[in-house]
């Protein structure tokens, strides 16, 4: 079997990240704030598929959820990020398998893109009081989401991802 | 001084034969005096099941309705004609299109609605969207089938408002919060709770006399102008249907 990025199948993949982000389920959701989709997409891609081809999915993520949504800041920075790092992860160490590792790396993630969409929005928008309370609050809330659903949606990307690219 | 003791006698017995008579009078006169309020609760009391039904009653609501409604319509036309003198805006003539709501980010990063309607029926960048009971955002993009909406609570977005009662300009800034903020110009500011902020009478961006939110706490003291935390009139977390004023 070829790397991840060269299947189309699992690159189509990719087009529910954006299909799922519109659809916003409210059940999935903590106080109103969903999780991140693009870190759970992202997270067992980068893992099987090395920093390059991680950091180049989070670039393509990025630039398509950007799209999609209203205002100047942009995802692209924390997933190409975080793709690179995971992509690290998957190639350096032992392989990840665990859910809490699984569930940790995407709270890990989530954190990071909510602080640099925070730290844009400061620098962009305002640094009102206001604002900064309520993107603490969406940062975590994401967050805690996001890890908390990694578990159960990546260990299954994984498994799957894993059986077509055999190490 | 017999005929004195009969007449006496005689007064007396016509004194009880008549003194019925007199509370009767008494009672007639009660009666005019209170223009006849026993008579006509008498009446209610006793006409009740005879009384007017439901029907009738849902008639005469419909005919109110109906008048309002025709009057609002007369006034809207009166309103747009002195507008077109005065030359302040023609939105308040623009049509309304109605759209589906298929995406909805009412927290989070993005607050925004993603509309089912798009360039193909009108919809321009900028257009007011209309919930049910005001304004809930405006237009950021379009592509042919689809229309993206800021909400007013999501950050960034700045619209400027007019408080009906006192009479003065304020700014409403969202916050990402589902309570937007009102920036008022004045330091001097005459706001309550439960007032109204609606559109400016006199906006060239936005459809005049809009109702847009309702002001919960004032903050008098924040610099450099008094603020205001507003509750929307539409909460754009429950809206399926959305109308969009087109120019």
């Amino acid at each position: 079997m070829t790397r991840l990025h060269r299947q189309p199948i699992c690159v189509a993949s990719a087009l529910l990240v954006p299909l799922l982000q519109l659809l916003a389920p409210n059940w999935l959701s903590l106080d109103g704030v969903g999780p991140s989709w693009a870190v759970l997409w992202l997270l067992p891609w980068a893992l099987v598929d090395g920093p390059v081809s991680g950091a180049v999915a989070g670039a393509a993520l990025g630039l398509v959820l950007d799209g999609l949504s209203i205002g100047e800041i942009s995802q692209v920075p924390a997933l190409v990020l975080m793709g690179w790092w995971w992509g690290r992860i998957g190639r350096r160490g032992s392989p990840i398998q665990r859910s809490f590792n699984i569930g940790l790396l995407a709270w890990i993630g989530a954190l990071v893109l909510g602080l640099s969409l925070w730290l844009q929005l400061q620098l962009m928008e305002s640094s009102a009081a206001f604002l900064q309370g309520w993107a603490l609050h969406t940062t975590l809330s994401q967050a805690l989401v996001t890890g908390l659903l990694a578990p159960l949606v990546g260990s299954w990307q994984l498994l799957i991802w894993r059986r077509r690219v055999p190490a | 001084m017999g005929l004195s003791q009969w007449s006496q006698r005689d007064r007396l017995r016509a004194f009880r034969r008549l003194w019925p008579w007199l509370i009767l009078l008494a009672g007639l006169g009660l009666v005019r005096l209170s223009k006849g309020a026993g008579f006509t609760d008498a009446f209610a009391l006793l006409s009740r099941p005879f009384w007017p039904g439901s029907a009738q009653s849902e008639w005469i609501q419909t005919a109110v309705r109906l008048d309002d409604q025709s009057r609002l319509e007369l006034l809207e036309k009166d309103n747009a004609r002195l507008r077109g003198l005065l030359e302040i805006d023609q939105l308040s003539s623009g049509s309304r299109v109605q759209a589906a709501v298929i995406s909805r980010m009412p927290s989070g990063w993005w607050q925004q609605l993603v509309l089912g309607k798009g360039a193909l029926d009108g919809i321009a960048k900028d257009d007011a969207v209309l919930g049910p009971g005001g304004l809930i955002g405006r237009v950021q993009s379009v592509t042919p089938a689809t229309a993206r909406v800021r909400l007013l609570t999501a950050p960034g977005s700045r619209i400027g408002v007019w408080l009906p009662r006192t009479r003065q300009h304020g700014l409403l800034v969202g916050l990402g919060t589902a309570r937007p903020q009102l920036q008022f110009l004045d330091k001097d500011v005459q706001v309550r709770p439960g007032d109204l902020v609606s559109t400016s009478p006199a906006s060239t961006l936005l459809p005049p006399n809009l109702p847009v939110a309702v002001a919960q706490s004032i903050n008098l003291r924040d610099v450099p102008a008094p603020t205001a935390l507003v509750q929307l009139t539409a909460p754009p977390d429950a809206i399926d249907w959305v109308q969009v004023q087109v120019r």
